[in-house]
Order: structure tokens, then C-alpha cells, then sequence
């Protein structure tokens, strides 16, 4: 098997990444003096950034085939389609 | 039924059929799926019930603890490393060094859920029920100053305790299928780098849990 | 679920759909502990539905026999492949649904709690977003299985083969969008309402193009007319009224006048009875000699066939009069509203058939026993069919196949100029057959 001298990819340095995308939302979320909508998008951006860190990296998905990568990501569209329509109960 | 196991470790091949993952592999993948919507529910739910809240949300910090929770979600993501650390060595060939990292994602694991168990007992204590805030506890009285809207406290509880409760509950079955899988298979040698299936699949279940403490944490405590 | 029946104050008592406040609230409902056992069976059964859905999923996708490509599968596995991705994304949002309630029940949460900000027709949704595709999950193996009944009685490939997956795909996946039709009357936002109104006619299309490639199927076929093809058929008719009425309340302001009466009780037991349970009855007929090695009775499976037809429709055909009446669902005495008086003697006409019908299916129920210990023994391929089940011995070993055979076509071969008889079974090798890529399986466990 030729798995022995398969390369890693930098676990250390993802996890250095994911500890500075975390304390950057801790300043965010209390720190920084901007608007609450300002707040709330960019953390969503930066909790979405580490989820995708870890799904690529951590759980390999970046070096699976691409049918599998579509295969993970389908439940997606389908929760944004339910969160959002029942959204617009209150927005009318 | 048995079949060679060529291939079933290390990056697809050029010739790949299909989607190249071993059947438990895939099997988890799957899984997940039905995972990631088991949390759309009940994270949807509160996104839909906070965005058509009758009135204004608890600011973060003032009922939940941050320090704490920031520790707890730092401690989950450096049991995702030490998971995959694990994943690496026995990918490697080096089952002593999988048996170290399996412990230490065991240990992290338990000690977020053990954290948690702390952080709601201290919650409970304050006043915040699932039902929302207990008369005369401390929580009321800051409802009762106005620094904590009384209008909302209810849904607070209710989806605060559902939603970290059910994502603690993944993490405790997590941890328990780590230890089986440590006493059972890594530290009496079965796992083998020509044969690793279980820590792959296990890891990616893990990973999986630390995913939606990733969003639960910002969405929850930050916002 | 069972167990409910027994508790103090009985069992749950707000409907299937347990819509809260009724269903979370004990003030309301007046049943207490089995709204509860409602809420944990459900968390129950749908884990292992959820359970069950990987296993196909993961088998389908990985463990087809060498040469069996997506498209030489029969429509029967198609379908259950596809359904069992509805049910994987679709019944963990019931399960998170059921466990709100359960707390609203059990911990005094406030989900479903207008008083403390909570919606009720979060419920809605939750409960719908779930409760659409499980009709799709009900419908969509019947249609497989009657492709492949169809295919058989008419000794005829599928008409349309590679449409046929695409409609199953296309149900599936626009089954997640439609499911605000059922909440049309609910009080929902009115644009988000004509956004489903939308959606749902357009679902019409595929279903619409598996009735013609079933038509197109046995058109100039050589039909037989066994009992699985006249359930088969009797499906497809079926299913076309129960798909026809359906479109009446995909109209928005028709459903309005429409909603909560007996014309949606017609369209659901169209659809689910003519359509779901006649394909069952055939598929059962149909894989009976596979699963047990007996044949089931021809002649009393004609007559169950027949008298459930007949009374199945005079059951269910009149109440599309009572809902354009005005007649309600789930009331316990209609006779109270004036308005509803004439219609008293249709109601009770299609109870007397309802009880005739009921006990006609005494026939396929004792049919199905004692076929079991003296029914006629059945040859391996009793159908004269192509699929690889019909290789195995009857009833089918453990592992089903000692060698992983081979496939060399796809599984309509019927009527084929390549040979005499008149059907080529997938496995069965021609002199002219190349052999499938022996693809090195993954290690399975």
C-alpha cells in the first residue's frame, strides 16, 4: 500500500488558523464598535470560515472526489430554503 | 463476503469508481447528512424564533459566560486536531502514537462535556430554565432592572438548553465511541496502516460535532 | 405509540399532524402523557428510518454488482434509492420538530408558546418541511415497482427508461420546495404561499411524464394480464385522479374553499390507497414467490383485485361531491349543520362500502397465510422476469448470491430480437456480451 507516504496536510498550522479566527470573533463580538448587523454578518463569515476550514482539512473533503464533496454538501441548500421561508412568516 | 482491501485508505485514484469511499466511510458521510438537518431543525428554530422575537434579544455576555464557553470551544477544536493528529499517525504507521492522540481527543472531549455540565448547573443556579427565567433567582432580578429583556427569556431558555443540550448529547455518544473503539481496537493493535476505517470514521463524526459547535458557539454566545 | 392507548387521559389526541398549541399544550388537548408517547415515538422510529435510509444509500451507491451502472438499475431501485435520501434529509427535521414538542410538553419550553414569543406555525412549517417529502417517500417506490410490474405484464421495456429516472429525480427534488401547500389556510405569508402555488404545479410535470412512459409501456405490448399488472395498471389510473384533483388545490383560491373538507380527504386516498396500496398489493403478488417459494392464488387474487377495485372507488370517488358540498374533515356528527343534511345519505352510502371493503381484504390477508403452507410451488422465475432476483432460489439464502454475478444489460429486456424467449435476463451472458469491469470493491465492513 502506498499509504505510508502520503503527505498531511498542515494540521498545526489549520489549528493555529482556527485559534485566531476565534479570538478575532471574540473581539468582534465585544471589542469592536460597529453596528449590530455589521456584527452579525461579519461572524457568521468567520464562524463559516472555520466550519469550512474543518471540513476541508480536518475531514479531508478538499482531497475526496468531487461526487463526494457534492454528496456532503447537499443538505445545505435545503436547510437555507427551510430557515429562510419560514423567515417570512414575520416580515410581512 | 470477503474482498481485498486495496485501496480503501489514502487520497482517490486517478481511476476511481464512483465516489471512492469505503462503505462505512460513505455510510458516515450519509449519516452526517441526515445530522446536518437534525440541526437545521432545531438552529433554524431559533434563528426563525430570535428573528421574529416580539422583542428585543438578551445582549451576549450578560446570561451565558463567555471566558468559559471561549475555553470550551478552543478545548473542542484542539480535540478536532489531536483527532486527526491520531488519523495521521496510524495513516502513517505508528499505532503507538494513534493511541496517544485518541486519549487526548478522548480526555478533551470529556472535559467539554463535563465543562458544559458545570456551565449548566451554574445557568440553572442563576435562574435560566428551559422554560425561561425562575422568580426570585438572580437572572429575574436583572429582568426586573431592565437589563435583560422580559420578553424574549422565554425563548432564550428554551432554545439555548435545546440546542447545546442535543450538540452536547452528540459529543457524549462521540466520546463513548471513541473509548470503545481505544479499548476495544487501538490499544489491543487492530488498527493497521493498511486498515484504519474506524478512526477515519469515528474522526469524521468528530469533526462533524466540533462543525456545529463552530456555529452554535458564534450564533449563540456572540451574537 | 401503541402504549398510548393505555396511559390516563388515552392517546394523543391532536391529529397525525399534531399542530400545536393543541398538541403542546395539555390544557388544550386534555391528553398528557400519551401527547408525550406520541413525541418519543416518533424520535424513535425516525432514527431508525434514518438508520435504514444510509443503509440503502450507502449500499446503492457502493455495492452494485459489476456491470450494474446507474442506468441498467430497475426503476424499483431507483425509486428506493431516491426516496431513501427524502427520508435521511427529511425525517431528522421531523425528529427535531417532535423533540421541541416533547419539551414544550415535558419541560414547559416556549417553541410553539404564542404568549412568550414562540410560533405555532414554526410547527407548521417544521412538520410540513418533512411531511411533503414523506408523501413523495409513500409514492415514489409504488411508482418503481409498477414500472417494473408493467414492464413485465406487458413484455415491454419502459417506455422512456432515462425520463423515468430523470421524473423520479425531479419529484424528489422538487418535493422539497412545495411544502407550503398544505398551510395555504394557515394564516402564512401570502407570497411566500403563491411562491408554493408555483412550485407545486410545476411537480405535476414529472409525475405527468411517468404516466405516459407507463401508457407508452404498454402500448402494443404483449399483455399479461396477471394480478400485479391489473394492480399495477389500476395504479396508474388511480393515481392520475388522485394527481388530477390534486391540482385543484395546488390553485391557492381554490384551496381556500377546499381546504380541511372531504375533496382533500378524495385526493389523499387516491393518491395513497388507488395509488400506493394497489401497487403494494401487486408487488406483494409479484416478489410473494421470491420472499416464501409458494405462489399466491391467481383466481382469488383476481377477485380481491376486483371487489377492492370496485369499492374502493365507490368509497372514496363520492367524496370529492361531499368536499364541493362543504363537508368538513374530522367532525363527529355532520347532521348538526344544516347545510350538510342532504348529503347525509352519500355519507352514509360510502360507510356501508367502506365496511364491505374493509372486509374484502380479509381475501388478500387470509390469501397471503395460507399461500404460505398451500400455495402452488413456485419455479425460480415464476414472472418470466429479468431482474437479478429472480436468479436466486426461492426464498432467497443469506448474502443472496454465493458469486457476485455479472450484468450485461439493463433490466428491460423483454421481447428482445437477440433470443427466442421473450425476455433476456440482466445476468443471463450472450456470445456477443462483453465482460463489466471487475472494479476492485472497497472493503465493505
Amino acid at each position: 500500500m502506498e499509504t505510508a507516504t502520503r503527505k498531511h496536510p498542515p494540521y498545526l498550522l489549520i489549528w493555529l488558523y482556527l485559534a485566531l479566527l476565534t479570538a478575532a470573533e471574540l473581539a468582534l463580538a465585544f471589542e469592536l464598535p460597529i453596528s449590530q448587523n455589521m456584527k452579525l454578518l461579519l461572524l457568521m463569515i468567520l464562524a463559516v470560515w472555520k466550519a469550512a476550514l474543518v471540513a476541508m482539512f480536518f475531514m479531508h473533503l478538499k482531497f475526496e472526489r468531487w461526487n463526494l464533496r457534492i454528496l456532503a454538501i447537499v443538505p445545505l441548500p435545503l436547510a437555507a430554503i427551510f430557515i429562510l421561508a419560514a423567515m417570512t412568516e414575520k416580515i410581512w | 463476503m470477503t474482498h481485498a482491501a486495496v485501496n480503501a485508505m489514502g487520497p482517490p485514484s486517478p481511476t476511481a469508481r464512483g465516489v471512492d469511499a469505503y462503505d462505512m466511510k460513505l455510510g458516515m458521510w450519509v449519516f452526517l447528512g441526515s445530522e446536518v438537518m437534525f440541526f437545521t431543525a432545531l438552529i433554524g428554530t431559533y434563528v426563525i424564533l430570535r428573528f421574529g422575537a416580539p422583542g428585543e434579544w438578551a445582549r451576549p455576555g450578560i446570561v451565558l459566560s463567555i471566558p468559559i464557553t471561549a475555553f470550551n470551544t478552543f478545548l473542542l477544536i484542539c480535540s478536532s486536531v489531536s483527532m486527526v493528529k491520531a488519523y495521521a499517525a496510524i495513516a502513517d504507521g505508528n499505532p503507538k502514537l494513534l493511541n496517544v492522540w485518541m486519549l487526548v481527543t478522548i480526555i478533551c472531549g470529556a472535559m467539554f462535556v463535563g465543562i458544559q455540565v458545570y456551565e449548566y448547573q451554574h445557568l440553572i443556579h442563576r435562574g435560566l430554565l428551559p422554560s425561561g427565567v425562575r422568580e426570585g433567582s438572580e437572572l429575574a432580578e436583572l429582568v426586573a432592572n431592565g437589563t435583560l429583556p422580559e420578553a424574549t427569556m422565554g425563548l432564550y431558555g428554551s432554545s439555548f438548553y435545546t440546542m447545546t443540550g442535543f450538540h452536547g448529547f452528540h459529543v457524549t455518544c462521540g466520546v463513548i465511541s471513541m473509548l470503545y473503539l481505544y479499548v476495544t481496537k487501538a490499544l489491543r493493535g487492530k488498527y493497521t496502516p493498511q486498515d484504519y476505517r474506524g478512526v477515519e470514521v469515528v474522526g469524521l463524526y468528530w469533526h462533524f460535532v466540533d462543525l456545529v459547535w463552530i456555529i452554535l458557539f458564534t450564533i449563540v454566545y456572540l451574537v | 405509540m401503541l402504549a398510548s392507548l393505555f396511559v390516563p387521559e388515552g392517546a394523543s389526541r391532536a391529529g397525525w399532524t399534531e399542530y400545536a398549541p393543541l398538541s403542546a399544550s395539555f390544557e388544550y388537548s386534555g391528553s398528557n402523557v400519551g401527547q408525550m408517547l406520541w413525541s418519543v415515538s416518533i424520535i424513535v422510529l425516525g432514527l431508525s428510518s434514518i438508520l435504514g435510509s444510509t443503509n440503502y444509500i450507502t449500499t446503492v451507491i457502493n455495492n452494485r454488482a459489476p456491470g450494474m451502472t446507474w442506468f441498467r438499475m430497475p426503476l424499483s431501485v431507483w425509486s428506493l434509492f431516491i426516496t431513501a435520501i427524502l427520508g435521511l434529509l427529511a425525517i431528522p427535521v421531523l425528529a427535531g420538530a417532535a423533540i421541541m414538542l416533547l419539551f414544550d410538553q415535558l419541560l414547559h419550553t416556549n417553541f410553539f408558546n404564542v404568549a412568550a414569543g414562540g410560533q405555532p406555525l414554526l410547527w407548521q412549517h417544521l412538520f410540513w418541511f418533512f411531511g411533503h417529502p414523506e408523501v413523495y417517500i409513500l409514492i415514489l417506490p409504488a411508482m418503481g415497482m409498477v414500472s417494473d410490474m408493467i414492464a413485465n405484464g406487458s413484455r415491454k421495456p419502459v417506455f422512456g427508461y432515462h425520463s423515468m429516472v430523470f421524473a423520479i429525480i425531479g419529484i424528489g427534488f422538487l418535493g422539497w420546495i412545495v411544502w407550503g401547500h398544505h398551510m395555504f389556510m394557515s394564516g402564512m405569508n401570502p407570497t411566500l404561499g403563491t411562491s408554493f402555488m408555483v412550485s407545486t404545479m410545476v411537480i405535476a410535470v414529472p409525475s405527468a411524464i411517468k404516466t405516459f412512459n407507463w401508457m407508452g409501456t404498454m402500448w402494443r405490448g404483449n399483455i399479461r394480464f396477471h394480478v400485479p399488472m391489473l394492480n399495477a395498471v389500476a395504479f396508474v389510473a388511480m393515481f392520475v385522479i388522485g394527481g388530477l384533483s390534486g391540482i385543484f388545490m395546488a390553485a391557492t383560491p381554490v384551496d381556500m374553499h377546499i381546504h380541511d373538507t372531504y375533496f382533500i380527504v378524495a385526493h389523499l386516498h387516491y393518491v395513497l390507497f388507488g395509488g400506493s396500496l394497489f401497487a403494494l398489493f401487486g408487488a406483494i403478488t409479484y416478489w410473494y414467490p421470491k420472499m416464501f417459494g409458494r405462489m399466491m392464488s391467481e383466481r382469488w387474487g383476481k377477485i380481491h383485485f376486483w371487489l377492492t377495485f370496485v369499492f374502493y372507488n365507490l368509497v372514496f370517488f363520492p367524496m370529492h361531491n361531499l368536499g364541493m358540498g362543504g363537508s368538513m374533515r374530522r367532525i363527529y356528527d355532520p347532521t348538526m349543520y344544516d347545510f350538510l343534511k342532504p348529503m347525509q345519505p352519500l355519507n352514509t352510502f360510502i360507510s356501508i362500502c367502506a365496511f364491505i371493503l374493509f372486509a374484502v381484504q380479509a381475501i388478500f390477508a387470509l390469501k397471503f397465510i395460507i399461500s404460505l403452507f398451500r400455495g402452488p410451488k413456485a419455479p425460480l422465475n415464476p414472472w418470466e422476469d429479468n431482474g437479478l432476483e429472480w436468479t436466486l432460489p426461492n426464498p432467497a439464502p443469506h448474502g443472496n448470491w454465493e458469486r457476485t454475478p455479472s450484468v450485461y444489460r439493463g433490466p428491460y429486456e423483454f421481447s428482445s430480437p437477440l433470443v427466442e424467449e421473450d425476455y433476456l435476463p440482466q445476468t443471463r451472458k450472450l456470445p456477443t456480451d462483453p465482460e463489466p469491469a471487475q472494479h476492485v470493491p472497497a472493503a465493505s465492513h
